[in-house]
């Protein structure tokens, strides 16, 4: 009896909320009466983002804000949010920076791309900050029709598989590896190194990369090892390394395990040996966690930006909103902030009122906007190429002297 | 009839499972030896220095292994339970270390010799002995409510329940540690006597090796720890209790020992050894986030069961073998450290395939199982 009570109940539930369905759908339906023709909402591939009065314009960012990177993508929100704050409105509508925590990882990249094309207000994404999450994260964008302009992602595949959708800002790997590669033999003139690598996408990427360019020069690379990230010991790794006597280790990853090789290095007999980073283990967090062990290790960094108006502006209202400089954190502020501007900058060009007073941005003229930056002038100058690479400069390469980043030619 | 027949069967089953487990067993070592043989002999690519460092970081990563082991060891002898948010205990004890050694840095002292110094300098070991004792005992509350709130209620309930229950209190504790003290990495203040890649330098074959100070402090610190607790299971009361209550809880309750107290002890006791583990790992490694306890208490769980679980000394032996087979076991084999848990799980299953329960386990009674 109570089975046929429930079922009778069910049923008068279900007709009411159909009852009511239409009811509360019908303003929706009322979609502007266009030509078809001149309509750009009908002809874009992807269809128009409509934001109603009261709401904001939603730009993404996918950035590591928890576990061993988080500084990173701390970094990353702190100068997206000076960004969206400077991009001003567009037609009375404000812009809104949405930071999701996507740990760095694939699955992190994954989740948070769902989670935010769900919203029918977000219409570009600055980031995904790792590569691992942007490999993964890809192709829900590109389904929903979202550019993306990543700060830091830069593994060299990235932007070889045709997608539309996805642009950077960074050197690439196979650019700073070449480079590494030339700065250790021709500039540091060693001849035998040890490459090392974290095992995931970036860091792998690199290391063979510069294995390669290295052994292209005529150089040696006596052990080439991938490590387990995360762990606290890799002494026994190195020991074995250090009877190869390499004058310098490279290592291909990120900071926490870059900043305990260097500090293990002295103990294991290869004291004598350089840490040679990447951009990935640039940052206070290594500073502060190798101390005396990082003096004269040599890393990878972006090219300091020529002093400007927008830099000084930046600079000051990152120091007074955060109480730290920028490019503390990561080496990403400046391309974080241009990364936040060029997507705004290009809502801007796109968007249009509607007879209703609704915001259309049309999705797919947004993609092709990003796509098609040129003579961006932010704090750097970018213009991105067909298949979205903004940038082309190599890295500059920096010694820690006494604490200090200091910039070697 | 047919019972019986299906009997016959299943025996025939296990019979042949033995055999196979068996070849499989003398393969796999087989191949341990053969690739052992060209290494050692054929390339004998590492030197002793080499080795002796190997040996070094095997030592003493394996003595925190073994701290550890002992708490899951501990746990499951009285219950029956693994507690797999024994980890996150560590966790919690490293992070009060690191609290007090932070705060003893900070202070400014009057030194010996009138020189103004840190707290942690002037007074290295107090400094020292103050963590420890922060974090044995953080860590020692920590585990005497997480037996009391997650654990006690589901005393009766199905075997599975509680399990449910650890991996859910590992997450919550995780989770807390997040929220309180930031996802931030912190680096250990070890005071100056105990700068980590110091040492004493050993001369072999014309190359320093260095024998850590950390490194030795923490197998001295471990080892003394774990004549503690085999002294304290062994002869005082507070161990008969324990024993007992392993043995037969209800039987144990009728002689008049309180089970519920025993328990809460012995999770105590597993969370001091966690503890002082913490802060050893902070001083020896330096590293230390929310998710730092996570890996350790899996392979210190790994060497419980490796060295046969609910047995003290087996945990011990299991974690310094554990510790290692990670350190030497790449190197010996001439095989990727990347590998380096692959290689040592498979040994683990080799000698599980001839000693199922573990390398000093007894065979458990159908009740204990």
């Amino acid at each position: 009896m109570k089975i046929k009570y429930f079922v009778v109940f069910m049923l008068v539930l279900i007709l009411a909320l159909g009852a009511c369905a239409p009811a509360a759908e019908a303003p929706v339906d009322e979609q502007p009466v266009g030509d078809g023709s001149d309509d750009p909402c009908a002809a874009d591939d992807f269809g128009c983002a409509v934001i109603q009065p009261g709401q904001t314009i939603k730009i993404g960012m996918s950035s590591p804000m928890t576990g061993p990177y988080a500084d990173f993508g701390i970094d990353a929100q702190n100068s997206g949010l000076i960004a969206v704050a400077d991009a001003g409105q567009v037609e009375g509508f404000s812009f809104e920076l949405v930071a999701e925590d996507d740990e760095g990882g694939a699955e992190g990249g994954a989740a948070v791309a769902n989670k935010l094309v769900a919203d029918q207000t977000f219409v570009a994404l600055a980031g995904p900050l790792f590569s691992g999450a942007t490999a993964a994260a890809m192709p829900i964008y590109e389904a929903a029709g979202i550019p993306m302009m990543s700060p830091s992602a830069t593994a060299g595949f990235l932007t070889l598989e045709g997608s539309r959708v996805f642009n950077r800002l960074p050197f690439v790997d196979p650019i700073q590896a070449a480079a590494a590669a030339d700065f250790m033999f021709n500039n540091l003139g060693v001849r035998n190194i040890a490459v090392l690598h974290d095992g995931e996408d970036y860091g792998r990427g690199l290391a063979t990369s510069v294995k390669d360019e290295f052994e292209a020069l005529g150089g040696t690379v006596s052990a080439f090892e991938g490590i387990t990230p995360g762990e606290a010991d890799y002494t026994p790794i190195l020991s074995t390394i250090a009877t190869q006597s390499p004058e310098v280790v490279y290592f291909g990853g990120y900071n926490q395990e870059g900043a305990v090789i260097t500090n293990q290095m002295k103990a294991v007999g290869l004291e004598d040996a350089v840490f040679f980073g990447c951009d990935g283990t640039w940052g206070a967090d290594y500073l502060a966690q190798t101390g005396a062990n990082g003096e004269g290790s040599i890393h990878a960094n972006t090219r300091a930006p020529e002093e400007s108006d927008v830099k000084a502006a930046f600079d000051a209202a990152y120091l007074s909103a955060y109480g730290v400089g920028p490019v503390v954190l990561s080496p990403f502020s400046y391309n974080s902030y241009d990364a936040v501007t060029i997507l705004t900058n290009a809502v801007k060009s796109v968007a249009f009122l509607d007879a209703d007073g609704n915001l259309n941005i049309p999705r797919g003229a947004l993609v092709s906007e990003v796509r098609g930056t040129s003579g961006f002038v932010g704090i750097g100058s970018y213009s991105c190429d067909a298949i979205g690479e903004c940038n082309v400069e190599g890295p500059a390469f920096e010694m820690i002297v006494n604490g200090e980043w200091v910039v070697l030619d | 009839m047919i019972a019986t027949k299906k009997e016959n069967f299943l025996l025939k089953l296990r019979g042949s499972g033995t055999i196979i487990r068996y070849i499989l067993g003398i393969l796999a070592g087989g191949y341990l030896l053969w690739r052992l043989y060209r290494v050692f002999i054929v390339q004998s690519a590492f030197g002793l220095e080499t080795w002796t460092r190997l040996l070094i970081a095997g030592l003493v990563i394996g003595s925190v292994y073994a701290l550890i082991a002992i708490g899951y060891t501990l746990v499951y002898g009285v219950l029956f339970m693994i507690n797999f948010a024994h980890g996150e205990v560590m966790m919690l004890g490293s992070f009060a270390g690191f609290f007090v050694l932070e705060a003893t840095r900070a202070m400014e002292v009057n030194g010996p010799g009138g020189v103004a110094t840190s707290f942690s300098n002037a007074y290295p070991g107090l400094a020292i002995l103050l963590a420890f004792v922060a974090g044995m005992s953080f860590s020692a509350l920590v585990g005497f409510y997480l037996e009391k709130i997650a654990y006690r209620p589901l005393r009766k309930a199905p075997r599975l329940i509680p399990l449910i229950s650890a991996i859910g209190a590992s997450f919550a504790l995780q989770n807390a540690a997040l929220l309180l003290f930031s996802p931030q990495t912190r680096t250990y203040q070890n005071p100056d006597i105990l700068t980590r890649g110091q040492g004493w330098r050993l001369m072999i074959n014309d190359s320093a090796v260095i024998l850590p100070y950390t490194g030795v402090f923490t197998m001295v610190l471990s080892i003394i720890l774990m004549v503690g607790l085999i002294l304290l299971v062994k002869r005082t009361r507070l161990g008969k209790s324990m024993r007992a209550v392993a043995m037969d809880k209800d039987t144990a309750a009728l002689m008049g020992i309180d089970v519920n107290k025993t328990i809460s002890n012995t999770f105590i006791i597993s969370g001091i050894l966690a503890g002082s583990a913490g802060v050893m790992w902070g001083l020896h490694n330096g590293l230390l986030h929310y998710f730092v306890g996570f890996l350790p208490g899996i392979k210190a769980f790994t060497a419980a069961v490796l060295g046969g679980i609910g047995n003290i000394p087996g945990a011990m032996l299991g974690g310094m073998v554990l510790g290692l087979l990670e350190a030497l076991g790449p190197a010996a084999l001439d095989i990727s450290f990347q590998l380096k848990d692959v290689i040592a799980f498979v040994i683990m299953i080799v000698i599980l395939i001839f000693k199922p329960s573990g390398l000093l386990g007894e065979v458990l009674s159908e009740e204990k199982v």
